[in-house]
C-alpha cells in the first residue's frame, strides 16, 4: 500500500508563500522581517517545545534559544525547501539538549480526581482536566513519539517532513503516531469527549 | 478519534489534534510577551545580543584557536626540521673520530 506523502490541508499547517522573501530580508538584516518569522512561529516553536519538556518556562526558554540559533543560522537554510521544518528541527534539538542538560523534575502528581474521571463541575474546568489529563499522557510517551504525533495531528506536518524534522526514516514515523495515537486512547479511555 | 486508527493512517485526527492543541497551548495573552521578550534578545547587545554579534564572538573564537594551531604546527614543524644540535664539549672529547690528517702528519713528524 503506498501511502498517502502529504496530509489534506490542517488548520494549523502555516502557509509559507512569501517565507523566501521574509528570509532574504532578515538574512540582510532587516530586523522586522525576523520579528514577522518569529510572531508566525513562536507558537508552534512553543508548543512543539513544551511537548518534550512538559514545563512551559522551560519550553518557552528552548523555544527562544532555538528561534536564536535559527537567526544565528539562517545561512545555512535553502529557501527553496519550505522554513518550518528546518525551523521546527531547531526546536526540537534545542528542547532535547534542554531536557538532557537539566535535573530530572519529577512530574507533579496528578488530581486522583482527574485520574479516576471525578466530578467536572463547569466546561471551564472539564476542559483544564482533560488538558491536564493529556500532558500526562504525553509525558509518558517517549519524547521522539510525542513529538511525532504532535507535529502531525497538532501542527499538520506530513510524514515525510517529520522524517526530516526528527532525522528518522519516514516508516519510523508512522509507526511512532500510530503507537502514540494507541497509546493515548488508552490513556483517555474515560473520557467523555473522547470515547 | 473514535475509531481505531490503521497502521499507517496518513490522515491527521482532528479530534485529537485539537484537545493536543489545548493541551500544549501557551498561557493566553503570553505570545506577544514572548515574541517581545525573543526581539528584546535580539536586540540586546550584552545578552545573545544580534546575529552580528554572536557571529563576531564565534569568529573571535575562530581566530583564537587559529592561532593556537599555528603557533603549535609551527612549533612541532621546526622541531622536526631543527639541524642537528652541535655535540657539548664532553661529547667531543668521548667520541671516538678518525684523526685529521693534521693529527696524523704531526705525529709522524715528531717521531
Amino acid at each position: 500500500m503506498k501511502p498517502e506523502s502529504q496530509p489534506p490541508q490542517p488548520a494549523a499547517r502555516i502557509p509559507g508563500q512569501d517565507e523566501a522573501a521574509l528570509v532574504a530580508r532578515v538574512r540582510a538584516g532587516d530586523r522586522t522581517a525576523f520579528g514577522v518569522l518569529a510572531e508566525r512561529y513562536a507558537g508552534v516553536a512553543r508548543r512543539v517545545a513544551r511537548a518534550v519538556l512538559g514545563d512551559p518556562d522551560d519550553a518557552d526558554d528552548a523555544a527562544q534559544d532555538a528561534l536564536l540559533s535559527a537567526l544565528v543560522k539562517l545561512d545555512q537554510y535553502d529557501p527553496r525547501r519550505p522554513f518550518g521544518p528546518w525551523l521546527l528541527r531547531i526546536v526540537a534539538n534545542a528542547a532535547t539538549d534542554r531536557r538532557r542538560r537539566r535535573k530530572v523534575r519529577r512530574v507533579e502528581p496528578l488530581d486522583p480526581a482527574l485520574v479516576a474521571g471525578g466530578a467536572r463541575p463547569d466546561a471551564t474546568t472539564e476542559q483544564r482536566a482533560l488538558s491536564e489529563r493529556l500532558r500526562t499522557a504525553l509525558a509518558e510517551l517517549s519524547h521522539r513519539r510525542r513529538m511525532a504525533v504532535v507535529l502531525f495531528d497538532v501542527e499538520g506536518y506530513s510524514h515525510a517532513e517529520i522524517a526530516g524534522i526528527l532525522g528518522i526514516p519516514e516508516g519510523t514515523v508512522r509507526s511512532e503516531v500510530f503507537h502514540a495515537r494507541r497509546r493515548l486512547r488508552v490513556l483517555l479511555a474515560d473520557w467523555k469527549e473522547l470515547e | 478519534m473514535t475509531r481505531e486508527p490503521l497502521p499507517f493512517d496518513h490522515r491527521p485526527d482532528p479530534a485529537l489534534g485539537a484537545a493536543l492543541r489545548q493541551a500544549l497551548e501557551p498561557a493566553e495573552g503570553s505570545h506577544t510577551a514572548f515574541v517581545a521578550r525573543l526581539l528584546a534578545r535580539v536586540a540586546d547587545p550584552r545578552g545573545t545580543g544580534s546575529w552580528d554579534r554572536v557571529l563576531a564572538r564565534w569568529a573571535r573564537v575562530g581566530v583564537a584557536a587559529a592561532v593556537v594551531f599555528s603557533v603549535a604546527a609551527g612549533y612541532l614543524v621546526g622541531r622536526a626540521t631543527a639541524a642537528p644540535a652541535r655535540p657539548s664539549v664532553a661529547e667531543a672529547l668521548i667520541a671516538p673520530r678518525t684523526p685529521v690528517v693534521e693529527v696524523v702528519l704531526a705525529s709522524v713528524l715528531g717521531n
